[in-house]
């Protein structure tokens, strides 16, 4: 009896698992980790998208040499503002200070744009 | 001497590119500094760190004409020397505050009438001692 029941689930049921090799066993579980809330993790009280927008355009206006009119999230720091490197170097520092990070050289030279300085901020886990 | 041994100068820079990206290097230095300068010589009551940075920025900028990477050079070391005094305590609070906060503005601004009327010795004499 109970053998036969068995027989006839087990004929309905069928598990789809494909064993090509060990680790894709194991890789939806672990990606789903990863997106899951970490609510213990210190990274986690993460910026709001236009929380970012707003301090940047605030640090960006309170330059001195900015027209705070002329001042969008899409404005380029040299073509249509009319700054020079330096003021743009010294824009990525107050918005290192603001932001609490240490943004790397080599990155801090392509942010030319608010528009680039809001995406890295945003996109940067450390970012407060 | 124990100054004298500690000081290592880099190689000249090869070109003028090269030297831009070391006055940047040095401006984000001097701007990494400027949190702990202002605890050193205690000048939260009297700048904020934007002005020092503008202030910083605005030195770099009277030298922007230059166009020889060894001038560069030169200028940059005497930049590193002067930052290192700043952070390693060897100046006082007035040295700070008269070179980089009043600056150039001076202590004495003559827009009253009766400055009208005044020498230019004495009205740079008021100015600043700082060149």
């Amino acid at each position: 009896m109970a053998s036969a029941l068995r027989a006839a689930i087990l004929g309905h049921v069928r598990v789809p698992v494909v064993v090509a090799n060990g680790s894709k066993l194991l890789a939806p579980l672990w990606t789903h980790r990863t997106t899951a809330v970490r609510s213990m993790s210190s990274h986690d009280d993460h910026l709001e998208k236009n929380q970012v927008i707003d301090r940047i355009l605030d640090i960006v206006k309170s330059f001195p040499k900015v027209d705070p009119s002329k001042v969008t999230p899409e404005v380029h720091f040299q073509k249509d503002l009319g700054l020079d490197s330096l003021d743009n170097v010294e824009i990525i520092m107050a918005i290192e200070e603001e932001f609490k990070l240490e943004i790397p050289d080599k990155e801090a030279d392509k942010i030319d744009s608010c528009a680039l300085a809001i995406e890295y901020v945003y996109n940067h886990p450390m970012a407060s | 001497m124990a100054f004298a041994l500690r000081v290592k100068v880099p190689p000249n820079s090869a070109t003028l590119e090269e030297a831009r990206h070391r006055t940047f290097d040095f401006f984000r230095a001097a701007c990494r500094s400027i949190p702990s300068i202002m605890d050193i010589y205690n000048l939260y009551d009297v700048v904020n760190p934007s002005q020092l940075r503008s202030t910083i920025a605005a030195e770099i900028r009277k030298n922007a004409h230059i166009t020889n990477p060894k001038v560069i050079d030169m200028l940059l070391f005497k930049g590193m020397e002067e930052l290192s005094n700043i952070t390693e305590h060897a100046k006082q609070r007035h040295h700070i505050i008269g070179q980089y906060v009043v600056g150039n503005q001076g202590l004495v601004q003559d827009v009253a009438t009766k400055d009208e009327n005044l020498s230019s010795f004495l009205k740079n004499f008021y100015k600043t001692n700082y060149f």
